[in-house]
């Protein structure tokens, strides 16, 4: 399946097994390390899966997702929230509907893929 | 005009349970209207995918239709879908509502009191309280309202609101709520 992921989480060993997981499924993954880069690499016309870490030094996933709304750069991208945090907060209610899914860290690997397949295929 | 209306209020991790549910649903007489938080430009692609998975037809809801049997209307994004009359579905309305828009709560509160009309309210997984005075509203009006159960759900916030109003008459999985329309619809 042709696509475009992108992890975006502040701890490398989580960079590292998603790029594992998905790279053996021949999925193009792209891993970066804090929400500034996502944002960056958006700018630069990334299109495809986003898996978003919410806690984040400096920039929180959920201010990086409100940089993306806020720039115009979420259209083409499907979002999903990936963080071992299971309490929804204030913030979160008000980006509802820009975040598609939320994983729960620590996730199941064939989960995890079938479920961004079966995002990639709503962006063919 | 459908005998049966069922309202499904969906967010976060909606996309990955509403397969779930519809997997259940074969052709039955009564309309569905989903009420998904999502991009707009997801719409077409949750549309189609969800018309693989049942005997139902599934297409996006268009403004001034009138309801039909064996259709679920899918509410397109960054507008509100009311029903007028229980019959005519109007999209219209940008304002955010419970910081969403199209809102759960718009479209369930437009449903109006009719003895010949049966009414049921499912919540599925979500962030926020959108779908919570909806239910509300459906149960007063003589309806029937299901929650999706929280250990089957992304986020639970959505239905931990809605089974706090005391409204929820089933907190069941997707599979089983797919289950319960087919029989509440049949009954």
């Amino acid at each position: 399946m042709n696509g475009k992921v992108m992890i975006v989480d502040d701890d490398p060993d989580i960079l590292a097994t998603v790029r594992i997981i998905f790279e053996s499924e021949g999925l193009e993954i792209l891993a970066v390390s804090s929400g500034k880069e996502c944002v960056e690499e958006l700018k630069m016309g990334f299109k495809g899966v986003i898996l978003m870490d919410i806690m984040m030094p400096r920039m929180s996933g959920w201010d990086t997702v409100q940089e993306i709304v806020d720039k115009g750069l979420l259209r083409g991208n499907i979002i999903s929230m990936l963080t071992a945090k299971d309490t929804p907060d204030q913030i979160m209610e008000e980006l509802a509907e820009h975040v598609v899914d939320y994983i729960t860290k620590p996730f199941d690997p064939d989960e995890l893929v079938s479920t961004v397949k079966e995002y990639l295929s709503y962006l063919a | 005009m459908p005998k049966d209306i069922i309202i499904i209020g969906s967010s976060t991790g909606g996309p990955k349970n509403l397969p779930k549910l519809c997997s259940r649903l074969p052709l039955i007489k009564a309309s569905l209207i989903i009420i998904q938080h999502m991009p707009k430009f997801i719409n077409d692609s949750l549309t189609y995918s969800l018309n693989q998975k049942t005997d139902m037809h599934v297409k996006l809801a268009e403004d001034g239709a009138l309801l039909e049997d064996g259709v679920i209307y899918i509410a397109p994004s960054d507008h509100h879908l009311k029903l007028i009359g229980n019959r005519r579905i109007r999209i219209n309305g940008e304002d955010l509502v419970n910081y969403v828009c199209p809102s759960v709560d718009v479209t369930m509160k437009s449903i109006k009191v009719d003895p010949n009309l049966k009414v049921i309210g499912v919540i599925l997984t979500g962030i926020g309280k959108d779908g919570a005075e909806g239910i509300t509203h459906i149960k007063k009006i003589g309806g029937k309202t299901i929650a999706q159960s929280r250990s089957t759900c992304v986020v639970d916030n959505m239905p931990k609101h809605a089974i706090e109003t005391g409204d929820i008459d089933f907190i069941l999985s997707p599979e089983e709520i797919g289950d319960k329309i087919v029989k509440l619809v049949g009954s």
